[in-house]
């Protein structure tokens, strides 16, 4: 025990030497995750704000001229989210250069509202109630036959390249604006039935109040919740993304010390190799550490500068500490069990970096795990980058305090005792004396 | 007590790779005697790296056992390992850490703590005339002052056996003077070197006995002088050596 106190001191000072010597792997450590966590931040809150606060130009050609088409452009000019351009160049647009400039990609979507569409809302309209009616009020509306028309029809053009979310928002609107006009159209035509039958002319065409208001909550029983934003979802993604990079230095450490004929020569002496283990993972556990309350206090500090949100923390900071730590110990882990197992530098280097991209990719730091596919929806749970990422949305955006986040701690660090039994066992198991 | 004569015993050993043709140590039998300065020679790939990896527990023989001083590094890795030091022959050292610090680590690997390990340290890096040099980083140094750091760091917790693979390979005359001087030093207050070399000048003015292999086998054992005496048209270890290996080049 005292040899193995001996050997896990001298190799925690000797590995923190190694670092504060090689400056520029120091700097780098702290100054690209630092510069990852801002970047992919202020380039997720531009793709969030896209919909939000820049307007999405939409080419809009009216060949119905009637309600219908008057109510459907004047809802998409009266809507915070779209741009509405009926003309070009001082010429009004037709449909035929709509779809020029949407192929050519100049715009990503274009509308055409097709002719007729309100006469043919109102003649169903009234075939409807025909249907509905006694037969002998079928003169209603005259002596005229009232046949079922075509529907009232919208042309959409899409640039191919247009995102989904985009397309999504655009139907989204169009429907609400149609059922609005045909709620309209179906009442003047019920008033006129109205009028005709009892002989009551009502004052106004329409409803004057709205029936149905849609508040946006967040549930939750804390009053002091912080509003989830892209800088509350994006610093902890890319602080945990970075935070298992460091795999690659730990990683080329222990394969130089391979390379160089140190592991050898320390396999020679007396007592276990976990001694050096252990040395570096608290040498690395302390950069990691660092790192990720430096990437925090960039989202506390700094983002708020650069006109972003500041990230809130939570309330629970034992639990976020916690948590921190943790994950950090489980990428120490990852970095040793990939040193030990990789045979080179440029295996480790490889394998590292894109097991740390595949882990985040299935662990929701690019694509929130709701989105995946069911199948997906399962394998997330296997990577560590998804237990960090809950853990960290738990405590900021739910308020989790550190028995909520229990579970994610325990998967944490049994990740993380898993990796180095393996990488101590292969660092090992290559000693077996005679 | 264990008989001196038989302080390092390597029987019957065998170790053969996996998916190798051939064994690389091919039934080896040595006994090397304590206080000796024992000389392992063989050309390339003839098993020399091999034996000495065995005998400091690197790794497993396939058949065969070995002792050193009584006791086996399977039953006692860490009382053998307390008792042996290695120099790698490569230098097996951190460039980013100084001389001193690079020493001070390794005599910790030891267990050596406090004043007796600083002492040692200043001690041996005195003795090898490094002490102006002690806090520059060994990425700087020549690869003689390399050679004798890497040679300090072995034997820091002075061991009973010395284990050196090629202590003396790429560097001038007078490192190599200062390395074999402290050899012979060592030696004569008792330490046991066992000694692979490609130098058979070298070899044969340090070396109270050697024992020529290749393939793997043992080719010849003895006291230098008897065995260039005992082999008709050798007139000295070089002249032995090729006789005993053959004039075809090896990689």
């Amino acid at each position: 025990m005292w040899l193995f106190l001996i050997k896990y001191t001298a190799s925690t000072y000797k590995e923190t030497l190694l670092l504060l010597r090689d400056r520029a792997g120091l700097a780098m450590l702290f100054i690209m995750p630092a510069a990852l966590v801002m970047i992919m931040t202020l380039l997720q809150d531009s793709t969030f704000k896209v919909l939000e606060e820049k307007k999405l130009s939409v080419l809009v050609v009216n060949q119905d001229a009637d309600t219908f088409g008057i109510n459907i452009v004047d809802g998409l000019k009266q809507s915070k989210f779209f741009h509405v351009i009926d003309s070009l160049n001082g010429k009004v647009l037709t449909e035929s250069a709509l779809r020029e400039q949407v192929a050519a990609g100049d715009y990503q979507i274009g509308i055409v509202v097709r002719p007729n569409a309100t006469r043919n809302i109102r003649e169903n309209m009234k075939y409807n109630m025909l249907q509905q009616l006694p037969d002998e009020h079928s003169d209603v509306f005259g002596s005229d036959s009232i046949a079922l028309s075509p529907p009232a029809s919208i042309e959409v053009f899409f640039d191919p390249v247009t995102k989904n979310s985009f397309k999504q928002a655009i139907i989204s609107a169009l429907r609400e604006y149609s059922s609005l006009v045909e709620a309209k159209v179906m009442f003047g035509v019920y008033s006129g039935v109205f009028e005709d039958m009892l002989g009551i002319k009502l004052k106004q065409q329409g409803m004057s109040t709205r029936m149905v208001n849609i508040n946006e909550q967040y549930a939750s029983t804390d009053e002091h919740l912080a509003v989830p934003n892209s800088v509350q979802h994006n610093v902890p993604a890319w602080a945990v993304f970075a935070m298992f990079f460091v795999v690659i230095p730990l990683a080329g450490n222990l394969i130089k010390e391979r390379e160089s004929g140190v592991s050898l020569r320390l396999r020679t002496m007396p007592g276990s190799d976990l001694a050096m283990i252990m040395g570096k993972v608290t040498t690395y556990f302390m950069v990691i550490l660092s790192q990720a309350i430096l990437m925090l206090l960039i989202g506390i500090y700094l983002l708020p500068l650069l006109g972003l949100p500041q990230l809130k923390p939570g309330h629970h900071y034992l639990a976020l500490f916690v948590l921190t730590a943790t994950i950090s110990l489980a990428a120490t882990g990852y970095g040793i069990l990939i040193g030990t197992i990789a045979g080179s530098q440029e295996q480790s280097a490889i394998f590292g970096s894109i097991s740390v991209v595949i882990l985040a990719a299935i662990g929701g730091v690019w694509i929130p795990v709701f989105m995946m596919s069911g199948v997906m929806q399962v394998v997330t749970k296997l990577s560590p980058l998804n237990w960090s990422l809950n853990g960290y949305y738990d405590i900021f955006l739910r308020n989790a305090n550190l028995m909520d986040i229990l579970p994610n701690l325990t998967a944490l660090f049994l990740f993380f005792v898993t990796c180095v039994s393996i990488g101590w066992w292969v660092n090992t198991h290559k000693n077996q004396p005679v | 007590m264990t008989n001196k004569q038989d302080f390092i015993e390597i029987k019957g050993l065998i170790k053969r790779y996996p998916h190798a043709e051939a064994n690389a140590v091919d039934h080896l039998d040595l006994t090397i005697a304590q206080g000796e300065i024992f000389g392992l020679l063989g050309p390339n790939g003839a098993g020399k790296t091999t034996t000495l990896s065995i005998l400091c527990g690197l790794i497993s023989a396939t058949a065969g056992s070995v002792s050193i001083d009584g006791l086996s590094m399977k039953s006692h890795p860490d009382q053998v390992k307390q008792l042996i030091g290695v120099v790698p022959q490569e230098i097996a050292l951190f460039d980013k850490l100084t001389a001193r610090e690079n020493l001070l680590y390794f005599g910790q690997m030891y267990g050596l703590t406090g004043k007796s390990l600083r002492n040692n340290v200043e001690n041996y890096l005195r003795r090898f005339g490094l002490t102006d040099r002690k806090n520059h980083r060994i990425g700087n140094f020549s690869g003689g002052m390399k050679r004798r750091i890497n040679l300090i760091a072995g034997i820091l917790h002075q061991p009973k056996i010395l284990f050196l693979d090629e202590p003396t390979v790429g560097i001038d005359v007078h490192s190599t003077n200062v390395i074999l001087e402290f050899l012979r030093e060592i030696n004569q207050q008792g330490t046991t070197i066992l000694y692979t070399s490609h130098h058979m000048n070298e070899a044969e003015n340090l070396c109270s006995r050697i024992a020529v292999i290749d393939y793997g086998k043992l080719m010849a054992v003895g006291i230098p002088a008897e065995l260039i005496r005992s082999h008709a048209g050798c007139e000295n270890l070089e002249d032995l050596f090729l006789q005993l290996t053959g004039r075809k080049l090896r990689d």
